[in-house]
């Protein structure tokens, strides 16, 4: 594994692993991501908490399903699809698998 | 049982089926639709049955009980503090493992429960099958299968709900890993000794560990809290992942367990269906076709049903005039009785009614069918630029039937400041009684393609206003993560439940204000009032705005109820033809202000609830510079191309 993979960076059909959340002060200006990533980004508590009461637990694997251009990447996690909004999608880190 | 009062309460994960449930046992008029997060504030209904009363209490959807967004509160916060007599939790039996997940927390809440395992069709659509009663011997809590939808099943979990009232053992609590529970039970019997609250002492136990932020701010006693730390740290020591972490994924590992236990494979899944249309719907490129494609139709399918009614609708009252004048009365309260009383119940069925019932519906199979959420999927992008994400959307098409709900909608934004920019920009949708008014007023009677030119400026204002918005109030906004609803064929039966709620606002609360506001306008016509009220906005209506000064005695009706802008104008006028009346600039301004000048009354009143005099005051305040100050340069632009 190279540099840091994310969800945004797999493509539909992809399976991988769930790493991590960051929670950083990381930037991701590639992938379409807008305006956003000039901010500073932080995943805050409650996000990183939601995420995986949703089924993201590190650890877990999750199917990509859709990953707009520039919109939310769609995932099939714990029998359920989920729609994650591309900057929170940036932020979590996986495993092609 | 004894005579007193019980209560049942329904929770459980967002869009499970809470409200259909709900609406069948009480006959409620809960919102129903495929999206989650339509419930937003408690409901409740009454059971009176064999001499017991039973409330039942319909709650926002919750996928956790570390609380996460405004109305999920409402939720945790019922359930734990009121105690209701019995839970039922509804639970979607096609994504068994996600709503487990839940359920173990409310045995951790030790809430007397029953599990309702719903959309039992859709589960065997995926070709599963559920060993239900080994479920329920599992958990220790009694499961019945149902389809609310269609009704089956309801009754034997209401007599089950019944039983469970009665039954007041203790439902007991299931196990995490060793290291886990070891920690769970030092702490647990701490706080058993020193603390006394209605949360169980197991369940502060868990929710410390957890660092669950609102739990720890009610913990007064800081030894516990020091105990809390160094118990995490243990957990942190052997499992390498923080606390939470490690709790969230035994309670997950726990709930794959049962549900891989309980689930069998039967026979094959059907094809699903909603994956293939997904893969159109939400391309990159035909997903936006097929969405804007589908706004248009929409548009004009309205516009054409409406107008067709309208008019039918006009011709036959006016054959009842001749009847009403020559009624046997004096002639005053013959005009009252005509211009004031006949004239507003018409003006209601004919200008307002063929909009939008046909509106209605169609909102109604939009919510229903799943497509509102894709809707929101193609359009997170856009409104991030807003400082919002796709979620806004769903509040925000709500709004295009009343803004009333659309503002009580935002509360599914997670945080204050999103949930207020995007309350602010629900008051600038088109609501049904706007879009009366572009439908049966400029589309009419300047044609379709200007009615689109206003909603297209709208949408454009909109647009603007949420930049800004989004720069100027301080805060970053958060994104979307929103569980995609299956696709469902619509239920006729709840489709038409639902378009008919709504109607019957319209009848049983707009009727009455739209007549007495036309009996009022007679009665200034009779007092000579309407000329002198009208002078008095002649500087801005006429001056200004390019309108006749008519119009300003017509906008301030308009407060009242947004439709009363064009009724009042046809009132004063005695007429609906209104290219009799205004010019085609007057009718494009006149439409344009009325999309945008002031919230109406009922708008108001939830706005200040929800955020408070301030900022109601201040979005009042600006929306009414605002529409007159666009308006205004509008109509000096326009005076270039229509004279
Ligand atoms: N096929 C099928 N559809 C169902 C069933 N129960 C509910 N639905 C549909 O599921 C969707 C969600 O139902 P609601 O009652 O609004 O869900 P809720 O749990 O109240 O959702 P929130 O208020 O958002 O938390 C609606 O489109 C219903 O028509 C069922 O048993 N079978
Ligand atoms: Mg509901």
């Amino acid at each position: 594994m190279g540099k840091k993979m994310t969800l945004i960076h797999l493509n539909p059909g992809d399976k991988a692993k769930v790493i991590g959340f960051s929670t950083g002060h990381e930037r991701f200006k590639s992938h379409g991501l807008g305006p956003w990533s000039k901010r500073k980004h932080r995943m805050g508590m409650g996000l990183a908490r939601r995420l995986q009461e949703m089924g993201l637990i590190p650890g877990s694997v999750v199917e990509v399903i859709r990953n707009m251009p520039i919109g939310p990447v769609e995932i099939s996690v714990m029998g359920t699809h989920l729609a994650i909004g591309r900057n929170i999608a940036s932020r979590i880190y996986v495993e092609k698998i | 049982m004894n005579k007193k009062l019980y209560t049942i309460a329904l929770a459980g994960n967002a869009n499970v089926g809470k409200s259909v449930i709900f609406n069948q046992l009480t006959g409620g008029n809960q919102i129903i639709g495929n999206w989650p997060g339509k419930t937003v504030e408690k409901a409740e209904g009454l059971i009176e049955q064999e001499g017991i009363k039973i409330h039942v209490v319909d709650l926002p959807g919750i996928y956790s009980l570390s609380t996460y967004s405004e109305e999920e509160i409402v939720s945790r916060e019922f359930i734990a503090k009121e105690k209701p007599d019995a839970v039922i939790n509804v639970v979607d039996a096609s994504s068994l493992e996600r709503n487990l997940f839940f359920t173990l927390q409310l045995i951790e809440l030790e809430s007397p429960l029953i599990i309702a395992l719903n959309q039992y069709d859709i589960m065997e659509n995926k070709g599963l099958s559920i060993d239900f009663e080994m479920l329920s011997n599992l958990l220790g809590i009694p499961v019945v299968p149902t389809i609310a939808v269609r009704n089956k099943g309801l009754k034997a979990l209401f007599e089950k709900s019944k039983e469970v009232i009665k039954n007041t053992k203790k439902v007991k609590p299931i196990l995490y890993g060793k290291e886990v529970e070891e920690k769970i039970n030092i702490l647990t019997s701490v706080i058993q000794k020193e603390i006394d609250t209605f949360y169980p002492p197991r369940f502060i136990a868990i929710k410390l560990l957890e660092n669950d932020t609102s739990i720890r701010a009610i913990i007064k006693n800081p030894d516990i809290i020091a105990l809390a730390e160094k118990l995490k740290k243990g957990l942190i020591k052997i499992h390498g992942e923080s606390p939470e972490t490690v709790i969230i994924s035994e309670r997950y590992t726990i709930a794959s367990r049962i549900a891989g236990q309980v689930t069998k494979k039967k026979g094959k899944a059907k094809i699903n269906i909603g994956d293939n249309i997904d893969k159109i719907a939400l391309n990159k490129i035909t997903g936006y076709i097929i969405l804007l494609g589908l706004m248009l139709l929409i548009f004009y399918g309205v516009f054409k049903f409406g107008s067709y009614f309208s008019e039918l609708l006009g011709t036959s009252f006016e054959l009842l005039k001749p009847i009403f004048i020559q009624l046997p009365l004096p002639p005053l309260v013959n005009r009252l009785l005509w211009n004031g009383f006949m004239i507003g119940i018409i003006a209601g069925i004919t200008i307002v009614l063929p909009y939008i019932a046909p509106f209605y519906l169609i909102l109604a199979l939009l919510e229903d069918s799943g497509y509102l959420a894709r809707i929101a999927f193609l359009t997170d992008n856009v409104m991030h630029k807003l400082g919002l994400h796709g979620k806004a959307f769903m509040p925000l098409i709500e709004g295009f039937g009343c803004t009333v709900p659309a503002v009580l909608g935002t509360r599914i934004m997670e945080r204050d400041r999103d949930r207020f920019i995007a309350a602010i920009l629900a008051t600038l949708v088109p609501c049904s009684a706007r879009t009366v008014i572009l439908l049966g007023l400029v589309a009419v009677f300047l044609g379709p393609i200007y009615a689109i030119i206003i909603y297209a400026l709208t949408f454009i204002l909109i647009y603007i206003l949420g930049r800004l918005l989004n720069r100027y109030i301080k805060g970053s906004p958060t994104g979307l993560v929103m569980e995609m609803p299956h696709y469902r064929k619509p239920v006729p039966k709840i489709i038409l439940r639902q378009t008919w709620v709504r109607l019957k606002d319209f009848v049983y609360f707009a009727f009455p204000i739209i007549i007495a506001a036309n009996i009022v306008m007679e009665i200034f016509t009779e007092l000579n009032w309407v000329v002198p009220i009208a002078n008095f906005f002649k500087p801005v209506m006429t001056n200004w705005l390019g309108l006749p000064p008519l119009a300003g005695i017509t906008f301030l009706f308009g407060i009242l109820r947004k439709e009363l802008t064009l009724i009042m104008l046809s009132a004063l006028y005695h007429t609906s033809n209104f290219a009799e009346i205004l010019t085609p600039r007057q009718i494009f301004i006149f439409g344009f202000v009325t999309m945008i000048y002031i919230p109406c009354v009922a708008t108001i009143a939830v706005f200040k609830r929800e955020f408070g005099w301030k900022r109601a005051t201040a979005v009042v305040i600006g929306e009414f510079l605002g529409a007159i100050v666009l308006g205004g340069i509008l109509n000096q632009a326009l005076r270039i191309f229509m004279p």
